[in-house]
């Protein structure tokens, strides 16, 4: 069964009287442990859609279904502490918390968890290591390069073990090296820990890494290629 | 890592512009203790005066003299246990601006009268025994450094001697005050000294007294010993007004007008500046952190999350710098009652003043940290990444 399941999904952006149609009816489906790539123009509702199934917005008609939750009938509250327990977040810019360590921004999203102090520094530090930056731990992002800084928002998306990563343009930012890492590094999470990651870019080498890619325009699927 | 490491890193991020907030929530604390504790402080000068007192005037003006033939009469009336004469002396010690306040007085009187002034024993017998002697208040012998044993030259203004020289009094003791209306600031000498020196001519100046302080006997109401002391002298030679010693220290106090509602007046609107201060501090603050509150949106923070924060971190400037503020209002109070002296008695900040500046802390913090709390809790997150620096 479909891990995340998108069903006559529509967004419409009205804005001094003209609507915009960023989805129309659109339908999607993503397996479970599937590396799943987003592809399309600038403004063709990637980040919509990321954004949808994470519940940080919300569809105007459609279901979403992610697991056995239906994320569309979730109110704000059930929807933020849902996305805590099930959904990673990778972003172009990074967005890692500039006063705090990266230890500490990968330790953040532990704070919603039950889990203790140890266990809390215990996990971050695991998932430091996975991303291969356990000697940069107390380091602030601004000490950090881009490849560095992408990796421990990586460590941070995975630090409470969600079963879905969502990463938009995660490579966006990043020189050819960095961005091979950082592609390398969502393969891995797919591949050795079963993560579904579902990722926006522009770059075709990602795509290429991807088991399937998705082709969006103007708000509708055009045409899907697998690996 | 806890949420409020979070906070205290956001504080520590920007250290000059906490220190500049910490530093205004601080003077504004400061101010309203000072400005709160010399209204109590008058206010207590005025409560703790003993109704067991009353004082005699001229019913002209403080400033009028009454006639020290009048200590006879005024002893005699019937429930007027002591009376003593009490003259304002005014004298400069070395300089102008060393201002203090002198009274020539009839020491044994005096002393029994007013059991809140203490003193060692020997030091009061030593008083009593030398026509120059005089004893001052603790305040004012830490502020000048006077101890028995010493004698203090002061330049007589209202009482100049003729020879042009100054006055020599030698200080025999050093008095603590018990109560608030007394103050710490004080000498008090011999009434005779001053007396017979404008008497033998060596000074000049009016004779007789500024007022007589009366002690009644047990069992007397003061306002009838009052009225009976005002009534003996209606016909003159010098009217007299009688009352009793908190009304005296009241009236005092209404000299100063409306200085208590203006002081209010100052603290309050330093109070709102400083609120305004505060917001405009969190407002630019919530700024620079829309993209990190975004953030913790983002990874599932609940939406109440990022307007605590923004609480917590006000309510961090408005009690460290209410801390330092009532701190620097604490231990300034000794050299705030010797600044004072005798303007206002016993200067001190009353406990209820720092539960009032901890009241107001909150309250600082609470207003402060609401503005960017309210508008982060409509954020939503996507928009603050979109938008956030
Ligand atoms: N809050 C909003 N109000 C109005 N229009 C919006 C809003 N958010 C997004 N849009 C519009 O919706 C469309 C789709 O946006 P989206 O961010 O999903 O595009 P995208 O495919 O991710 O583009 P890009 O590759 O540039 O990131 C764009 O035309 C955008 O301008
Ligand atoms: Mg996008």
């Amino acid at each position: 069964m479909a891990v995340i399941e998108l069903q006559g999904v529509s967004k419409v952006y009205t804005k001094g009287g003209e609507s915009l149609v960023v989805l129309d009816n659109l339908d999607m489906k993503v397996e479970a442990g599937e590396y799943l790539a987003l592809m399309g123009p600038s403004g063709s509702g990637k980040s919509t859609i990321l954004n949808l199934i994470g519940g940080l917005d919300e569809a105007d008609s459609g279901t979403i279904r992610v697991g056995d939750v239906e994320v569309t009938r979730l109110d704000d509250a059930d929807l933020t502490s849902w996305r805590a327990r099930h959904i990673g977040y990778v972003f172009q810019a990074f967005n890692l918390i500039p006063v705090l360590t990266a230890l500490e921004n990968v330790e953040l999203p532990l704070l919603l968890t039950p889990l203790g102090k140890a266990e809390r520094r215990k996990q971050a530090e695991y998932a430091l290591e996975i991303v291969g930056l356990a000697d940069r731990m107390d380091h602030r992002p601004k000490q950090l390069s881009g490849g560095q800084e992408q990796r421990v928002a990586i460590a941070r998306a995975i630090a409470s073990d969600p079963t879905i990563l969502l990463c938009d343009e995660p490579t966006g930012d990043l020189d050819r090296e960095s961005a091979d890492q950082v592609l390398e590094l969502l393969k891995r999470l797919s591949t050795e820990f079963g993560k579904t990651v579902i990722m926006v870019t522009h770059d075709l080498k990602a795509g290429e890494e991807a088991g399937r890619v998705l082709h969006l325009d103007k708000g509708v699927v055009e045409h899907a290629t697998t690996a | 890592m806890s949420l409020g490491r979070l906070v205290r890193r956001h504080v520590g991020s920007h250290p000059v512009r906490a220190i500049l907030t910490i530093g205004a929530v601080a003077v504004a604390l400061f101010l309203f203790c000072f400005l709160r504790s010399i209204v109590t402080s008058l206010d207590a000068a005025v409560q703790e005066s003993s109704s067991r007192r009353i004082i005699t005037a001229s019913a002209v003006s403080l400033f009028q003299s009454l006639p020290t033939t009048y200590l006879e009469a005024i002893e005699a009336i019937d429930g007027v246990e002591s009376a003593s004469r009490f003259t304002w002396f005014g004298g400069v010690y070395k300089e102008p601006s060393n201002f203090f306040a002198q009274f020539g007085t009839d020491p044994q009187t005096l002393m029994k009268q007013y059991p809140e002034i203490v003193i060692p024993e020997e030091q009061k017998q030593a008083w009593f025994n030398d026509r120059r002697g005089a004893i001052v208040g603790i305040g004012l012998a830490e502020k000048y450094g006077f101890k028995a044993g010493d004698t203090v030259p002061l330049l007589g203004t209202i009482y100049p001697r003729t020879d042009g020289s100054e006055w020599e009094f030698n200080i025999h003791g050093v008095y603590r005050s018990l109560r608030a209306n007394v103050d710490e600031m004080t000498m008090y000498f011999h009434w005779p000294y001053l007396d017979e020196s404008l008497e033998n001519g060596t000074a000049l100046g009016p004779r007789g007294t500024s007022v007589f302080l009366i002690r009644l006997a047990d069992d007397y109401r003061g306002e009838d010993v009052s009225d009976a002391i005002d009534a003996y002298y209606a016909g003159g030679p010098q009217r007299t007004r009688t009352q009793p010693e908190a009304a005296f220290q009241a009236d005092f106090v209404n000299m100063l007008g409306n200085l208590p509602t203006f002081l209010g007046m100052i603290g309050a609107a330093v109070l709102v500046a400083i609120l305004f201060g505060v917001v405009n501090t969190m407002t630019i603050a919530a700024r620079e952190r829309m993209r990190t509150m975004g953030i913790l949106k983002a990874l599932g923070f609940p939406r109440q999350v990022p307007s605590r924060l923004y609480l917590m971190e006000a309510i961090s400037f408005a009690a460290l710098g209410g801390a330092i503020g009532m701190g620097v209002a604490w231990s300034t109070q000794g050299v705030f009652r010797s600044i004072l002296g005798t303007q206002v008695p016993m200067y001190r900040v009353a406990p209820e003043t720092f539960v009032w500046g901890c009241v107001i802390c909150i309250v600082i913090g609470i207003v402060g940290g609401a503005v960017p709390a309210w508008n982060a809790s409509r954020l939503h997150a996507v928009e603050a990444l979109r938008r956030g620096a």
